[in-house]
């Protein structure tokens, strides 16, 4: 019993320092944000947008297609046993957009990018590079930290609208084939119900999940301890830890929004 | 120029250093012998500030790094060249780029400057062929050799190596010792923690055996090698029992 309550006292104690580890570290990140404006800076930050928006491209275009197809089929089916089919557009536009446009690629994100920080980053802590960056008085925050959490910021939105854009041309594929709604009523429905605000909170999200992936990726790897193994645990952790932030902080923005 | 004064760091439970205390004087080259965990490459951290000691002081260049602001701990840092196991280099990064890398970050330098600094460097530490290929691409000794030049490129007034020929073949050896050699003429000081004894007695000018997070001996290379404690001469001769085994045989060692 005792063993238990102390596991759980350790648990909670790791689990806050690393809290407030992340949330020190985002807001360092955020105060080094002038650094940002200078050539080498922006030279990695251009880089960096090049290589995650090209190492994300493909999976987020398929996972978006079949996610469209699969709303669109089974609205559809729901929709059209009461005759009312022709409003898959709405259906699929405003959940593609407002949620599952920012959640899925959320997901896709954290799972190839974030745990993907956090083991770069790791590899870097266990093998004395990030030592070496502070001994050479660089600051692994503005070094490293910084063009990520850009990086994945202006990544996220732009891999959303992708996304979104995509699931619903896959929609659309499915609206026409099984239930033989044309591209102009779907897309004259999807337009007429789909608000602003819609499109509004998709980014807010996308931008909130991105901030999200590279913290917490950052995080994990600069608390990275004992090898390859810590490596591996660091990705782990940052690939579990965000999607559960994604999917709280999800449902917190959504409802921020509808109320 | 270095000074530490009665430092103590337990880790995890572990004393590491215990009120450990030396000072290594300007133009010097200390070597710092010990069994593995007594403490030699926490003992390096110290004096580069990567490390704060529980209690005790830690002196570099004149100013305490105990107590210290940043910018004061990076000024005292600016002076120090850190040669790591591996070399640390960033793999995604030119051997080159790996080099001028502080000089990019940290000095407001003209770019004719950096590029000549580093070509020297290179120079110096005879790679200057290798300067455009990545980490991944040369050898162990040569990727020690990048740290040493980047640990060089700033011209430190200390380069503290760890462990530089760790891993490398007799010949590479002898090429990082004929660095840190001719490193000595220019008056750099250098703390050196090796387990290669030939290294040792070829480049230091003193050499100190730590035991229990302390300098259990201190002597100048001849001293040394002819000390009759038993410590030493059961480090020098490899000797499994002896006093450096007491701790590791009765399960107190810190190993």
């Amino acid at each position: 019993m005792t063993g238990w309550i102390e596991a759980l006292g350790h648990f909670l104690g790791r689990s806050a320092e690393t809290t407030g580890y992340g949330l020190v570290l985002l807001c360092r990140t955020i105060l080094n944000l002038p650094h940002l404006f200078t050539r080498r800076r922006m030279r990695d930050c251009l880089n960096l947008i090049f290589t995650y928006t090209l190492g994300s491209f493909t999976v987020t275009a398929v996972v978006a297609l079949f996610t469209g197809m699969i709303l669109a089929l089974n609205g559809g089916d729901s929709l059209a046993s009461l005759g009312q089919e022709n409003l898959i557009g709405r259906i699929v536009a405003i959940s593609m957009i407002r949620e599952m446009g920012p959640f899925m690629t959320a997901l896709i994100l954290t799972a190839s990018l974030g745990s993907g920080i956090a083991a770069e980053i790791g590899t870097m802590k266990v093998s004395e590079e990030i030592d070496a960056l502070e001994i050479m008085s660089i600051s692994p925050v503005k070094f490293l930290v910084l063009p990520r959490l850009i990086a994945l910021t202006l990544v996220t939105p732009v891999m959303t609208i992708f996304a979104a854009f995509i699931g619903i041309l896959g929609a659309s594929i499915v609206a026409a084939n099984n239930f033989g709604v044309t591209w102009i009523a779907f897309s004259n429905d999807a337009l007429e119900n789909l608000q602003l605000g819609d499109v509004h909170i998709g980014l807010i999200k996308s931008v909130v999940f991105g901030i999200t992936i590279a913290t917490v990726g950052s995080t994990q790897g600069l608390l990275t301890r004992g090898g390859a193994t810590g490596v591996g645990e660091a990705a782990r952790r940052a690939v579990v830890i965000t999607f559960l932030l994604v999917i709280i902080l999800g449902y917190y923005l959504s409802w921020w929004y509808l109320s | 120029m270095i000074q530490l004064e009665n430092v103590t760091k337990v880790l995890s439970g572990r004393t590491i250093l215990s009120n450990l205390s030396v000072t290594i004087e300007e133009g010097e080259t200390l070597v710092l012998l010990g069994r593995s965990g007594t403490g030699k490459s926490v003992t390096l951290r110290h004096i580069v500030g990567l490390m704060q000691p529980d209690s005790g002081r830690v002196e570099v260049l004149g100013k305490s790094l105990t107590e210290t602001s940043t910018d004061q701990l990076a000024a005292v840092r600016s002076q120090v060249g850190y040669l790591f196991q591996d070399g640390a280099l960033l793999n995604w990064l030119s051997i080159a780029e790996n080099v001028a890398l502080p000089l990019l970050e940290t000095h407001k330098l003209a770019k004719s400057e950096v590029d000549q600094r580093v070509k020297d460097a290179l120079r110096e530490v005879e790679l200057d062929q290798h300067g455009d290929k990545l980490p991944g691409e040369i050898s162990g000794g040569m990727r020690k050799r990048a740290g040493l030049a980047r640990a060089l490129v700033s011209h430190p007034k200390i380069v503290l190596h760890d462990e530089p020929t760790s891993g490398l073949d007799p010949i590479s050896s002898s090429i990082i010792n004929k660095l840190v050699n001719r490193l000595k003429t220019t008056g750099i000081t250098q703390v050196l923690v090796t387990h290669d004894m030939n290294s040792a007695f070829e480049v230091a000018d003193r050499i100190a055996l730590l035991h229990e997070g302390q300098i259990h001996a201190l002597e100048n290379v001849d001293d040394f090698r002819d000390s009759a404690d038993p410590a030493v001469r059961q480090f020098l001769e490899g000797q499994i029992s002896g006093p450096l085994s007491r701790g590791l045989l009765d399960g107190s060692s810190n190993d």
